[in-house]
């Protein structure tokens, strides 16, 4: 980003004074971006105070009583936190094979389609369902799957269940609606990329396999999926440190009492506290775990992806 | 140079925000306040009538707006949280945060002034007494259940276990006493009739699960046992002076009661997505006539289904429900309804710290108690949408009642400020009732044929006669719920409390679909006893001997 690291001789004779006036223009750019960050992302850490108070809003965040690990000993004796993260560990790592799986399923079948205007078509239609806010596509799913769904009509229609089912009173079938919900609602967008990577993908490559008599499926196998393999690594990276983001929306939207020991997520639960009993501390304490398993993933999987030679984030 | 462009860019566009934020400020020599609830409602439109009528006696407006689509906590904790306070708020469960965090304006000097006596006659000095905070001061006044002189009660404003009229006409008005008999009733009609006239399948019994609102599932145990509504606990008075409280959770009746709607989950007639159900979709069917019978308060359902069933007609058909006032056995005594004032000192109307003028507010809460504006609030505009007869006393033509029960003239003419303070029970000129809902006459030209059969049948005058509960005043103490809905997690037993209701939000259903309801009931009993209630209890204790103690000192 910087002008001042690039090695044109030209810029190498200016002094540093008059490279700053020179340049001023774009580090006015530069200083917003770095204000914005400090402001919004680096100045409310401060909160993060609070995980160890009493927080009262009265009292202020310097004026709180202060209580060392009280809050996050809570937690971890707290049968229902606990279960909040296996709840949101196992919805992320649901929500993240099953959306990477379908992706890059969707974006090599999409680019075997020869036909253009249908490839263009099943494109647009595909990910159009990103757009919806989850509110809409949570009613879609509840009315889909409720007992007069469309669902159960097809399961009763085909004689594969006898009598309908009440998706949403059993907790064994939560997982999986939500990342069926999830995939329907992204596997689309998520293919874009994928679908950038196969076009960049040297054609030569595909005519000298078919020269050497290779089929479509291992033409797939062997050009495509290696041709794919940095990006869904970079992607796996950026995507694992989110398994912990296992959603908000969907679990809330879609999850009512019976359901509450298989879908609470830590978002729910830190809202619950925090903002619904305004226990600020607890709240955040769980936020502060959240983050600190976040970072652990990040750099574990960071970690491997160097030691077995791949691309990397850092 | 460049940066001077950018310097000038800058300035330009923040006198453009000036510019606009200038022109959002209206000229009006009447002054405008906000108004928060934490209950859903409908917002009335701009320039609606009445409430231009009171702004010209008070030179108050006031604009409301309701829950939508959040809890009553998580409103107040991003109200809190964000700072955006309006000048009025009733903050429902939530009332204490919003105490907590210093958000409102204490009463106390106020209500010593002899210019809001109108304030300070609400209520009586021992009652103020509960209003009060740790603090020592008085931030809120709960509005309702507040009778000035005679009660004209018509209704029955609380929790029972409803019945649709039509039933107890095709059962020759039967008179149904016990929780078995009511369920008995409800299947020996739903065996000759599984459809209404539009082909709607019937449902014979439903029960609200959803977020707060299981109370429709949850409370019935204490009623059953014969007990008033504490809400959250029983206050057991076999020693009068030494009340003790009970855990209804875990009594006797509470497993009859259970073993009862698992009897009748497992014949087929309770509704198979009761406990998946939204508050919407549950109103939507008690709108459409398909269920017989549940259990709920009167304000959780009345007010979105009565109107509904009219405008379909569907109460000419004796779609309507009247309350019963069961017990778990014969001839016990209950207290479905209790009589006179319950007081909820657990929220109120407030007024907030960002109110720029706190003393024109309050002068508004106190002038909106005199009578001619309780009657623009209650009874509209008199000639219009009242009228007087030669004893003076008011009364509605068809016309005017179908406008009031007509959204879009209501939304465009009423304005009643109902969660700002305000009177039941008989007006000021010794005559009329405060509100048109409780004047006899009225009150029985608005029931529709079939609700006026069912009441001549039984002989009964108001919604409360159905009940058949002991006319009798509830003690000091009375509700204990006012305490444990404001309970926070700083202690051990509002922790216990909160994880009593994680847990019976989970198991109730459960117990309820349960194949085996025994194993499944132990299973529920252990999950409940680890969420140690023990805790919950004694704090509970704690607060009913303070006020037992406050009751006989004061």
């Amino acid at each position: 980003m910087s002008l001042k690291d690039s090695k044109t001789p030209a810029l190498k004779k200016l002094s540093d004074k008059a490279e700053v006036k020179r340049q001023s223009v774009l580090l006015i750019i530069a200083a917003i971006y770095v204000i914005y960050g400090i402001v919004f992302y680096y100045l409310p850490l401060v909160g993060w105070l609070m995980a160890f108070q009493t927080y009262k809003i009265k009292d202020g965040l310097f004026g709180s009583e202060f209580v060392g690990l009280k809050w996050f000993k809570f937690l971890f004796s707290d049968a229902t936190f606990v279960r909040v993260v296996r709840n949101t560990l196992a919805m992320g790592v649901l929500n993240l094979v099953s959306q990477t799986v379908t992706a890059i399923a969707f974006a090599i079948l999409l680019s075997e389609v020869r036909n253009v205007l249908g490839k263009k078509l099943v494109q647009t239609i595909s990910y159009l369902p990103h757009f919806l806010s989850w509110i809409v596509v949570t009613s879609i799913v509840h009315e889909a799957f409720s007992t007069s769904g469309i669902i159960n009509e097809v399961l009763v229609n085909l004689h594969i269940l006898s009598k309908p089912i009440s998706f949403f009173s059993h907790t064994q079938y939560f997982w999986p609606i939500v990342a069926i919900s999830n995939v329907w609602k992204e596997t689309g967008w998520n293919a874009i990329i994928y679908l950038a990577t196969i076009s960049s993908i040297d054609p030569a490559l595909y005519e000298a396999a078919a020269m050497d008599g290779a089929g479509r499926w291992q033409k797939i196998k062997h050009i495509t999926l290696p041709g794919l393999r940095s990006t869904i690594i970079i992607l796996l990276i950026m995507n694992i440190g989110n398994v912990i983001n296992a959603g908000f929306e969907v679990q809330y939207l879609l999850g009512n009492g019976l359901l509450q020991s298989v879908s609470q997520t830590i978002d729910i639960y830190v809202l619950n506290y925090g903002v619904g009993k305004m226990n600020y501390s607890i709240g955040t304490a769980a936020g502060l775990f959240k983050t600190f398993v976040s970072m652990t993933l990040i750099f574990l999987f960071n970690f491997i992806a160097k030691k077995t030679g791949d691309e990397r984030l850092f | 140079m460049k940066s001077k462009k950018i310097f000038a860019l800058t300035m330009a566009c923040m006198m453009g925000i000036g510019a606009f934020a200038g022109c959002a400020k209206k000229k009006d020599a009447i002054t405008n306040f906000t108004m928060f609830a934490c209950m859903p409602g409908k917002e009335i439109n701009d320039g609606n009538k009445i409430q231009e009528e009171i702004a010209k006696l008070t030179g108050v407006r006031v604009k409301e707006s309701w829950l939508t689509g959040q809890t009553a906590a998580e409103a107040v904790g991003s109200i809190v949280a964000g700072g955006d306070l309006p000048d009025f708020i009733d903050g429902g469960d939530g009332s204490d945060a919003l105490y907590e965090a210093g958000c409102l304006v204490a009463w106390d000097d106020y209500l010593a002034k002899p210019e809001y006596s109108n304030l300070k006659e609400l209520y009586t000095d021992k009652e103020w007494e509960l209003f009060r905070k740790a603090d020592g001061k008085i931030y809120w006044a709960n509005v309702f259940n507040n009778t000035y002189g005679e009660s004209k009660a018509t209704g029955h404003n609380d929790e029972a276990f409803w019945i649709q009229v039509r039933v107890l006409e095709w059962a020759n008005y039967p008179k149904i006493e016990t929780l078995d008999e009511y369920f008995d009733l409800l299947e020996r009609y739903y065996a000759e009739n599984k459809e209404n006239a539009d082909g709607t399948k019937i449902i014979p019994y439903t029960c609200l699960c959803e977020d707060w609102r299981y109370f429709c599932i949850e409370n019935a145990p204490q009623f059953l046992d014969g007990y008033p509504n504490d809400g959250s606990v029983i206050v057991n008075l076999t020693d009068y002076d030494k009340p003790t409280i009970v855990d209804y959770n875990t009594t006797p009746t509470a497993k009859k009661y259970f073993a009862k709607l698992n009897e009748v989950y497992n014949k087929g007639l309770m509704d198979p997505d009761f406990a998946i159900q939204t508050y919407d979709e549950y109103m939507a069917k008690l709108s459409s006539g398909a269920i017989l019978g549940m259990c709920d308060q009167w304000w959780d359902f009345a007010f979105t289904v009565n109107p509904n069933l009219q405008a379909s007609g569907y109460d000419l058909l004796g779609y309507n429900y009247v309350p019963l006032g069961l017990t778990i056995e014969k001839g016990m005594t209950n207290h479905w309804h209790t009589y006179g004032d319950t007081l909820n000192s657990a929220s109120g109307c407030a007024v907030t710290t960002s109110c720029k003028d706190p003393d024109k507010a309050f002068t508004f809460l106190n002038r909106i108690l005199e009578q001619d504006i309780l009657n623009l609030r209650f009874w509209g505009i008199e000639g219009e949408d009242y009228l007087v007869d030669e004893n003076g006393l008011f009364y509605r033509t068809q016309e005017m009642r179908d406008n009031w029960a007509d959204s879009a003239f209501t939304a465009s003419h009423v304005c009643s400020y109902s969660y700002m303070p305000q009177w039941g029970g008989t007006s000021r000129d010794g005559k009329n009732a405060m509100s048109p809902g409780e004047q006899t006459s009225e009150f029985f030209a608005t029931l529709a044929d079939p609700l006026v059969k069912c009441f001549e049948a039984y002989g009964y005058t108001t919604y409360g006669d159905f009940l058949g509960s002991p006319v009798e005043e509830m003690g000091f103490w009375f509700p204990m719920y006012s305490y444990s809905n404001n309970m926070s997690t700083n202690t051990d037993g509002g922790v216990a409390w909160t994880k009593m209701g994680e847990c019976k939000h989970q198991w109730l259903p459960t117990v309820v679909m349960a194949a085996d309801f025994d194993s499944a009931w132990n299973d529920y009993m252990d999950a409940y006893k680890a969420c140690k209630p023990e805790d919950f209890l004694a704090e509970m204790q704690t607060e009913l001997d303070r006020r037992v103690e406050l009751g006989k000192s004061a």
